[in-house]
C-alpha cells in the first residue's frame, strides 16, 4: 500500500487536498454535532443492509442491532440482501436511496467509491477505535489517494493451500511441512499418481483462479511487484510477470481437466470428498466441513503458499478485508456513523461472535483462546506473513480486474502456450484505460 | 399544383371531429411520448456516452474519449470477436435449423398428424418457462455433479467438461435455446396456419398439387404478416441472447455474447463506457438488418 502513495499523480493529490479541505471545513461542524450526537440518535431510525449469509447472518445483524438500540435508543430496520446483486449494483444503490450501513469490502471497492464521494468519511469513528485496531487494518482501510478510511475494518479470512491431513499421511509425507515448491510439487504429483485430481481449480467464474495467480506473483516476484503490477507501475509483458505464468503453466498438469466447469464450490466438493491433494481457496468454505460432520473438519488444514523465491519466502498473503461503510447518501449518516462503529467494536464484535460469527476479527479485543486447531492455524497462518494483499478484484481498478485480467488467466489456463500474446493484450487494455 | 393525392388526404382529415382528433392525438400521442422518453433518449445518450470515459457516478468526472472506446473493442478485446462470433453462430441456427424445425411442427400439428394434442403440448411447454429457469434447469442437469453425470457415475473430479468446453459448449447452448425457441415459433405460426381459408388448401388439391407446393405456393404467400414475424423475433431473439447464458456461467467470459460485454462493463464495480459502446455496436447490430428487412417488405406489399 505504501508504494502506491509515492506514485499519486499530481492531479489526484490536488484533488485530495480539495477535498481535504472540504472535509476540513465539515469537520468543524461534524466536532459541533457530535456533542449532540448522543441525544439525536435517540429514537431516530438506522438503516441496515446484512450482504447474504442466510438465517445465520439475520441473526448475527439482529443480535448486534438490537444490542446498539439497547445502548443508543436508536431504532435500526435490518434487510439482507443478495451479496451479487449488492456488488453488481452497488453504484446505482449508494446513487439512489442507499441504506445508511452496511457490510462492505475494503480495498478498490471501498476506496473507488469513498474518492467518489458515495461512502462517508470515517476517520472519526476510526479514531475512535484506534486502540483496538492494528495499524495495518487501518492502513488498508484507508485510501491511498485521499488518505481517508471509507471502511471501518471487522473481519478477514485467509486465502491459503488447503488440503486434508490425513490424504497428506497416506503419502507418506508431513502435512505440517508442506514448505516450498518441491514438497508441493511431490503432493500433487504422490496425489495424481492415485489418480486422483493433484491440485484442483474452479475457472468458471473468472475470478477463482486470481487467488492462484496472486500468490504464484507473491511468491515469485514478491508483493511490490505484484501491488506494481496490479497499478500499472509494471509491466504485464515483463519478463517478471512471464516466470510466474511459468510456475503457473506447471501446475496445468496436475489439475482436474474440467476447471472450466466449476467454481468454488466444485473445488470444496473435491477436497470434501477426497478426490483432491490441495487447492488454493479462502478459508470460509471450513464452515461447510463442519456442516458434514466433526470428522472432516477435524481432517481440513491451512498452510501457507510454498515458498517458490527464497528471497521473498512466505512473506505474503491474500487476506481480503472486509468492514463496515456507511453511505454518504443515506438518510441519517450520523446514525449510520455511529451503527457502523458499533459493529467494529469490542461490543459489537462480542454480540456477533454470540450470535454464531465464526469469521476472524482483526480487532485486538477479539477473543481467540477458545479457537479450535483449525482456527488457531488460519491465524497463525495469517500472523506469518509481513504483507497483506486483498485479493486481485480488490487490488485492481474494477474495469480492469473482472473484465481485463480474469478472462486473460481464462485463455491462459486454455491454451499457456499463447500466454505471450494473451499479456501483451492485457498490457494493451490496460494501456486504454482512462487515466483518471 | 395539388395532387388528386393530397387533395383527398385534405379532405378526409377535415372530416375528422374534434373527439376524433382528440382520441388520436392522445392514442399515438401518449405512446409516442412515452417512447421517446424512455427508449430514445437513453439510445441518444447512450450512443453519446459511448465517445467518452465515465465511471457512471459523477457527471463532471466525464471525459472525452473520441473513439477510443470503439478503437479498444475493435482492437484489443479478444472477447468481443469471440462474442460476434457467438452471436452470429445462434442467429445462423435459429434461422437455418430451430425455426425452420418450428414452422414443420406447426404445418404438421396443424394438417391433424395423429397424437398432435400431444406434441403440441410437449413442445409448447417449454415456451411458459423464461430462458433463466431453463438456465437453471439445463445447468442443474448438466454441470458436474449435476444429475446427468451423476447418472453416468462421473464425480465432480473426473466429470465430462460441457459448459467450460469451447468445442461443445456452443451446440449444447444452442440445443437448449432452441428447446424453447422452436416451441415458441410453432405457437406463433400455429396461430397463423388456423387462419388460412382450408378451400385454398383444398382447390389446389383438386387441381392437383402436391403437399409441398401447397406449402410453398398458398400457405406461405398467405402467410406473410406471420413471416415478418417470425422473422424479427428470431432475429432479436439471437442478438439479444442473454439470460440463459448469464445464469449458467455467471459471467460472460467462457461463453461471450454481446449482451454479457454490455451488462459486465455496466454493472459491479469497474462502471466503464466501453459497455455504451457495446451496446451501440448490438444497437446497430439489431437496427439495420430489421429496418432492411421491413423495407423491403412493406415496399412489396405497396406494389
Amino acid at each position: 500500500m505504501s508504494e502506491e502513495k509515492n506514485v499519486v499523480s499530481r492531479r489526484s493529490v490536488l484533488k485530495g487536498a480539495a477535498i481535504g479541505g472540504a472535509a476540513l471545513a465539515t469537520g468543524s461542524a461534524l466536532s459541533a454535532e457530535s456533542a449532540s450526537a448522543a441525544t439525536r440518535l435517540k429514537g431516530s431510525t438506522v438503516k441496515w443492509t446484512t450482504r447474504g449469509g442466510g438465517a445465520t447472518g439475520d441473526k448475527i445483524a439482529k443480535a448486534v442491532n438490537d444490542a446498539f438500540t439497547k445502548k443508543t435508543g436508536a431504532k435500526v430496520v435490518a434487510q439482507q440482501v443478495n451479496s451479487d446483486d449488492f456488488q453488481n449494483n452497488f453504484a446505482q444503490i449508494l446513487q439512489g436511496s442507499p441504506d445508511d450501513a452496511f457490510g462492505w469490502m475494503a480495498g478498490y471497492r471501498s476506496n473507488h467509491f469513498g474518492e467518489l464521494g458515495l461512502l462517508a468519511d470515517l476517520t472519526r469513528e476510526i479514531g475512535h477505535l484506534k486502540s483496538t485496531l492494528p495499524t495495518a487494518a487501518i492502513k488498508g482501510s484507508t485510501s491511498p489517494v485521499t488518505k481517508k478510511p471509507y471502511i471501518l475494518p471487522t473481519t478477514y479470512y485467509p486465502w491459503a493451500l488447503h488440503y486434508r491431513k490425513s490424504m497428506v499421511k497416506d503419502l507418506g509425507m508431513n502435512p505440517e511441512s508442506i514448505n516450498n515448491w518441491d514438497d508441493f510439487v511431490k503432493l500433487m504429483t504422490l496425489t495424481q499418481k492415485k489418480g486422483l485430481v493433484g491440485y484442483s481449480l474452479g475457472a468458471k467464474g473468472g475470478w477463482e483462479a486470481m487467488g492462484t495467480f496472486d500468490i504464484l506473483n507473491a511468491r515469485v516476484n514478491g508483493y511490490k511487484y505484484h501491488i506494481d503490477l496490479l497499478n500499472g507501475r509494471a509491466k504485464w509483458t515483463d519478463a517478471r510477470t512471464k516466470e510466474t505464468f511459468k510456475y503457473f503453466a506447471q501446475l496445468i498438469p496436475f489439475m482436474n481437466t474440467n476447471f472450466m466447469d466449476i467454481s468454488w464450490d466444485g473445488m470444496r466438493d473435491l477436497l470434501l470428498q477426497k478426490k483432491t491433494g490441495a487447492m488454493m481457496m479462502g478459508s470460509w468454505f471450513a464452515n461447510d466441513f463442519k456442516a458434514k460432520s466433526q470428522a472432516d473438519y477435524d481432517d481440513l488444514w491451512v498452510v501457507p503458499f510454498p515458498q517458490i523465491n527464497p528471497k521473498f519466502g512466505r512473506d505474503t498473503i491474500d487476506a481480503p478485508l472486509d468492514g463496515i461503510s456507511v453511505a454518504a447518501n443515506g438518510k441519517n449518516v450520523s446514525g449510520g456513523k455511529a451503527l457502523a462503529e458499533f459493529w467494529a467494536s469490542p461490543e459489537g464484535i462480542t454480540e456477533a461472535v454470540k450470535a454464531g460469527d465464526t469469521n476472524i476479527y482483526v480487532s485486538k479485543s477479539f477473543d481467540t483462546s477458545s479457537y479450535d486447531a483449525f482456527n488457531k492455524q488460519k491465524l497463525a497462518v495469517l500472523a506469518s506473513a509481513s504483507n497483506i494483499m486483498f485479493f486481485l478484484d480488490r487490488d485492481a481498478r474494477g474495469d480492469f480486474a473482472g473484465p481485463v485480467v480474469g478472462p486473460a488467466i481464462q485463455s491462459f489456463l486454455q491454451k499457456p502456450s499463447d500466454i505471450n500474446k494473451i499479456l501483451e493484450n492485457v498490457q494493451a487494455q490496460w494501456d486504454a484505460l482512462p487515466k483518471n | 399544383m395539388k395532387t388528386a393525392a393530397t387533395v383527398k388526404k385534405n379532405r378526409s382529415r377535415r372530416s375528422l371531429s374534434n373527439t376524433d382528433r382528440f382520441t388520436l392525438t392522445a392514442f399515438v400521442g401518449i405512446p409516442t411520448l412515452l417512447q421517446i422518453i424512455l427508449l430514445w433518449v437513453p439510445a441518444v445518450v447512450t450512443i453519446i456516452l459511448s465517445f467518452t470515459y465515465w465511471n457512471g457516478v459523477r457527471l463532471k468526472d466525464i471525459q472525452w474519449a473520441g473513439i477510443q472506446n470503439y478503437k479498444n473493442i475493435f482492437v484489443n478485446n479478444p472477447l468481443f470477436y469471440q462474442a460476434l462470433k457467438n452471436n452470429g453462430t445462434w442467429l445462423a441456427f435459429f434461422v437455418l435449423i430451430a425455426t425452420p424445425l418450428g414452422i414443420l411442427l406447426a404445418y404438421q400439428i396443424d394438417r391433424g398428424i395423429k397424437g398432435h394434442a400431444f406434441y403440441e403440448s410437449i413442445y409448447y411447454l417449454p415456451v411458459v418457462l423464461s430462458l433463466a429457469v431453463i438456465g437453471i434447469i439445463w445447468n442443474f442437469m448438466l454441470q458436474p455433479g449435476g444429475f446427468v453425470q451423476g447418472l453416468m457415475g462421473l464425480d465432480i473430479g473426473n466429470a465430462i467438461s460441457i459448459w467450460g468446453n469451447p468445442k461443445i459448449n456452443t451446440w449444447v447452448i444452442l440445443g437448449v435455446a432452441s428447446w424453447r425457441h422452436i416451441g415458441y415459433i410453432m405457437l406463433l405460426y400455429l396461430s397463423g396456419l388456423k387462419s388460412v381459408d382450408p378451400a385454398l388448401k383444398e382447390a389446389a388439391a383438386i387441381d392437383g398439387a402436391t403437399e409441398w407446393q401447397i406449402f410453398r405456393k398458398i400457405i406461405f404467400p398467405t402467410m406473410q404478416p406471420v413471416n415478418i414475424i417470425i422473422v424479427v423475433i428470431t432475429l432479436i431473439e439471437s442478438l439479444r441472447a442473454f439470460d440463459l447464458v448469464y445464469i449458467i456461467y455467471g459471467s460472460p467470459t467462457i461463453f461471450p455474447l454481446l449482451n454479457l460485454l454490455v451488462f459486465q462493463n455496466f454493472a459491479g464495480q469497474g462502471i466503464s463506457m466501453k459497455g455504451a459502446a457495446y451496446a451501440v455496436i448490438l444497437l446497430v447490430l439489431c437496427i439495420v438488418p430489421i429496418i432492411t428487412y421491413l423495407r423491403i417488405n412493406f415496399k412489396e406489399d405497396l406494389k
